[in-house]
């Protein structure tokens, strides 16, 4: 009896004490200095988020959290530049724009060959003046820390002058100024920052205060920013990846505003206006499906696009995504294409006069064999919904479909080409030009080619435009190669992701209003 | 007992190979890479030849052996490399998860047990009484309702409409309770069960009857009950306390609380192969471990194991 006394006793205690004495270690980040504010209207939590009334203090969820704040690295910049530490030379304004911020202008060669950059009088959070030296270091820095820019080697950086900063390319390369817009072409002070990965100095208006390594965010305002008055003293940047988290969180009153809020929560929110103001516009990620022509009639083809009602698909999906009509926001310069309303009766009317008769079963055939298409998909992006709906909406007119589930799709079915249909998401502009998208989508040795749509036309067309100069021109181009893939049935643009967004009343310019995932805290954040 | 310990830690090594290789296979077999995950990360398309590049420089374009042979080479000098995703030290990552994972652990198995002994104890002495019928329900429940449905309401209800706890706690006794009630509820509701029923089992032997029909006073009985049952429930916490400290991917995730189950799942996810065979070796051996320690107090406990000299 002893023993067990003892024997519970021992694992009782050890436990008890493990879990208090690991319970009362502190946080490896600091307090921050100026504490978060509580919202005005929500009574917030024992401890949560204590603050001085005075300081105008934001707190925000974010989806993601990275290991590390060194911009060039990996994905880290997009954070970075969201937490409003790095600034690059240009950036994007909501209205698709490039405008310039470290860069004051920029000039191109006649031959195309050699950009011409004048920098800003911006300078880093120490103090020290933004220079062409450092910039070009920073530009070299990238290239050697991320892969994704290998591209970018054959490139020469040059400061011919305190302010004057040069890059020189092997070929034209009309989008530089949309490239430079990449989160990663942050500037950092290369020679003050000891540390890069928890406390690199950087141009923007935030300074990191406290740093969680995939964790929590506190910044401070920037005293010595170069380009205007901060209005925030300071924001806390909460890792949040669950959507119920976040949701109860803001009900909770425990944090201000965030992005990315689901289905489910868009709608409790719209239910109670005064209390969120929900801020709803097209982002940037497209949900598409490629029809795989190689194996597929051109009748079966046009049945396909005939039969898929993106508006339909896009109610379903509960204002998440809006309906396409191509890769690129309608009122994008380059997203001026059309495509034939859905036309169920049409789409039957096509399959009847290229031999297809309705069995039994009320499913089409031909030569004795049933129109079956498999719908290749992936469990991301709301994709299953969608495969879903698009097998529902096709077996409605007769054409049978089987869902294909892949767990990786580029080295499954994206690969392989096995698919009739295959559905995909990605971001189709990055910053303001057609160009990444056309190249990703329509190559000839690109990984859709296998579904039979590149020709020499269409490649030629996209050689004209990698190269094209004249920002109208260029959208000229855009438009007339992805009319092609939408006139060959070759391509079925579905939906544009929303950005949504919520913040409570008072709570303005998190970027809400600019479609791009990597732009967050800006001097103009502010919290009533 | 020496020896038999010594044969146990043999044991772990053989597991640890066959684990570790299975593990590498498995990744290895599936669809994508880590080179891929990585760059397509956020959804930005990256041309092939970018991808093959980096595919070569982390030497993900070796053949299979080559790759699990210079892994294991590297792990028997213990170290266990760095992460594809992110290039820090994988040892690093998992002591960071760990520590975390060892706190919501703990203080969960510690939480459901003082919970749960009192509770079987009482409703096995008062089988079918009002009690045992409620305690019974909550099992029930506790044991049914999955985890994020558990989170979800506590969050609600503590959060949300008392205000009673932060849902955006960092690393505090505060922080710490939502995620070990979440995670306690259905360990408590297991743990009432099987000790109830170990309880109840030992009630209905002979030597209780005995010991009753002789007059020897309840709480002795109870002492005598208690004592035979506990290699069962020592058995029970013992399983347990191995399951918690392979993390809890869904309590973690919803509590923002980056233990075990989230770096796993997350590694999993990026196919960061150096983190995932970290992971399964930790896991594995935790697993060993804990039963032999579980085995070596059977021996403590009951003295004619010890006796017959070799492990249970």
């Amino acid at each position: 009896m002893k023993n067990l006394k003892k024997t519970l006793a021992l694992l009782l205690a050890l436990c008890m004490i493990l879990a208090l004495a690991a319970c009362g270690q502190k946080a490896p980040a600091e307090a921050p200095a100026a504490e978060p504010a509580p919202a005005a209207d929500a009574a917030p939590a024992a401890d949560a988020a204590p603050a001085p009334q005075e300081a105008k203090w934001l707190r925000m969820a974010t989806n993601f959290a990275y290991p590390s704040l060194d911009a060039h690295k990996d994905y880290y910049g997009w954070y970075t530049q969201i937490y409003g530490m790095t600034e690059t030379l240009y950036r994007i304004d909501a209205d698709m724009s490039v405008s310039p911020l470290l860069a004051k202008d920029s000039s191109v060669s006649e031959d195309g060959l050699t950009w011409t950059f004048t920098l800003a009088d911006a300078c880093f959070s120490n103090g020290n003046p933004v220079t062409a030296d450092m910039v070009a270091r920073n530009f070299q820095r990238l290239i050697e820390v991320n892969e994704r820019y290998d591209d970018w080697a054959d490139f020469t950086f040059t400061a011919e002058d305190e302010k004057t900063f040069v890059i020189t390319t092997p070929d034209v390369f009309p989008t530089m100024l949309v490239a430079l817009t990449d989160p990663e072409f942050a500037i950092m002070d290369l020679d003050a920052t000891t540390d890069f990965d928890n406390a690199p100095i950087c141009t923007g208006p935030f300074v990191i205060q406290s740093f969680q390594p995939e964790g929590d965010v506190e910044v401070v305002r920037n005293d010595k920013y170069w380009n205007g008055e901060v209005k925030l003293d300071g924001a806390t940047l909460f890792y949040m990846p669950d959507a119920d988290s976040k949701l109860l969180a803001m009900q909770a009153g425990e944090i201000d505003c965030y992005t990315s809020v689901d289905a489910a929560a868009k709608e409790i929110y719209e239910a109670d206006p005064a209390s969120y103001n929900l801020t709803v516009i097209p982002g940037t990620r497209m949900q598409f499906y490629v029809i795989n022509q190689t194996r597929l009639d051109d009748s079966v083809c046009a049945a396909i696009n005939l039969t898929v009602d993106c508006e339909a698909i896009a109610e379903f999906l509960k204002g998440t995504t809006s309906a396409a009509v191509g890769p690129f926001i309608a009122s994008a310069p380059y997203g001026q294409v059309t495509k034939p309303a859905p036309d169920p009766a049409a789409a039957k009317a096509l399959l009847e006069a290229d031999g297809y008769t309705l069995n039994a079963d009320g499913f089409y055939e031909k030569d004795g064999k049933v129109l079956e298409l498999s719908i290749a998909h992936y469990k991301s992006r709301q994709l299953p919904d969608l495969a879903l709906l698009m097998k529902e909406q096709l077996e409605k007119i007769g054409i049978k479909a089987t869902l294909v589930v892949e767990e990786d799709p580029d080295a499954g079915y994206v690969a392989t080409g096995d698919y009739d249909i295959a559905l995909y998401c990605m971001i189709a502009d990055t910053g303001g030009d057609p160009y990444y998208c056309v190249d990703a989508l329509y190559r000839q040795s690109g990984k859709w080619a296998k579904a039979g749509f590149p020709t020499d036309e269409s490649e030629a067309l996209i050689n004209q435009l990698q190269f094209e100069t004249d920002i109208d021109q260029r959208a000229a181009l855009a438009n007339q190669i992805v009319q092609m893939s939408i006139d060959d049935n070759a391509f079925g643009y579905v939906g544009l992701f929303n950005k949504v967004s919520v913040a409570r009343p008072g709570v303005t310019g998190f970027s809400e209003d600019i479609p791009f995932d990597f732009y967050g805290l800006t001097p103009e954040t502010d919290i009533a | 007992m020496a020896k038999y310990i010594g044969r146990r830690l043999l044991h772990l090594v053989g597991i640890l190979i066959a684990v570790s290789f299975l593990t590498f296979l498995l990744m290895y077999l599936s669809p994508g890479d880590a080179a891929m995950k990585k760059l397509n990360a956020q959804g930005v398309a990256v041309s092939e030849e970018i991808i093959e590049k980096t595919r070569e420089s982390m030497g993900l374009d070796r053949p299979f052996l080559v790759q699990y042979g210079d892994w294991a080479l590297h792990a028997l000098r213990f170290d266990l490399g760095e992460s594809y995703k992110d290039g820090f030290p994988v040892a690093g990552k998992l002591v960071k998860a760990l520590r975390y994972t060892a706190i919501l652990a703990l203080g969960s198995l510690a939480l459901a047990f003082l919970v749960a002994l009192p509770l079987a104890i009482l409703t096995a002495l008062h089988k079918d009484s009002l009690l045992d019928d409620i305690t019974r329900l909550f099992s029930f429940a506790g044991n049914s309702l999955p985890n994020f449905l558990i989170s979800v309401l506590l969050m609600y209800f503590l959060c949300v409409k008392a205000h009673l706890l932060p849902l955006t706690a960092k690393e505090s006794v505060k922080g710490l309770i939502m995620p070990c009630l979440a995670l306690s509820i259905p360990i408590c509701g297991r743990f009432i069960r099987q000790f109830r029923a170990e309880i109840l089992e030992q009630l209905g032997k002979p030597y209780v009857s005995g010991a009753r029909l002789r007059g020897v006073k309840e709480r002795y009985v109870l002492k005598n009950v208690l004592h035979n049952a506990s290699i069962s429930i020592l058995t029970i916490v013992g399983l347990s306390i191995g399951t918690l400290f392979g993390g809890s991917v869904v309590i973690e995730t919803i509590f923002r609380w980056p233990g075990l189950g989230k770096l796993a799942m997350d590694a999993i996810s990026n196919r960061d192969y150096p983190v995932i065979q970290g992971f399964v070796l930790f896991t594995s051996t935790v697993y060993v471990v804990i039963n032999l320690l579980i085995d070596i107090c059977y021996a403590w406990i009951d003295p004619r194991l010890r006796r017959k000299g070799g492990g249970a």
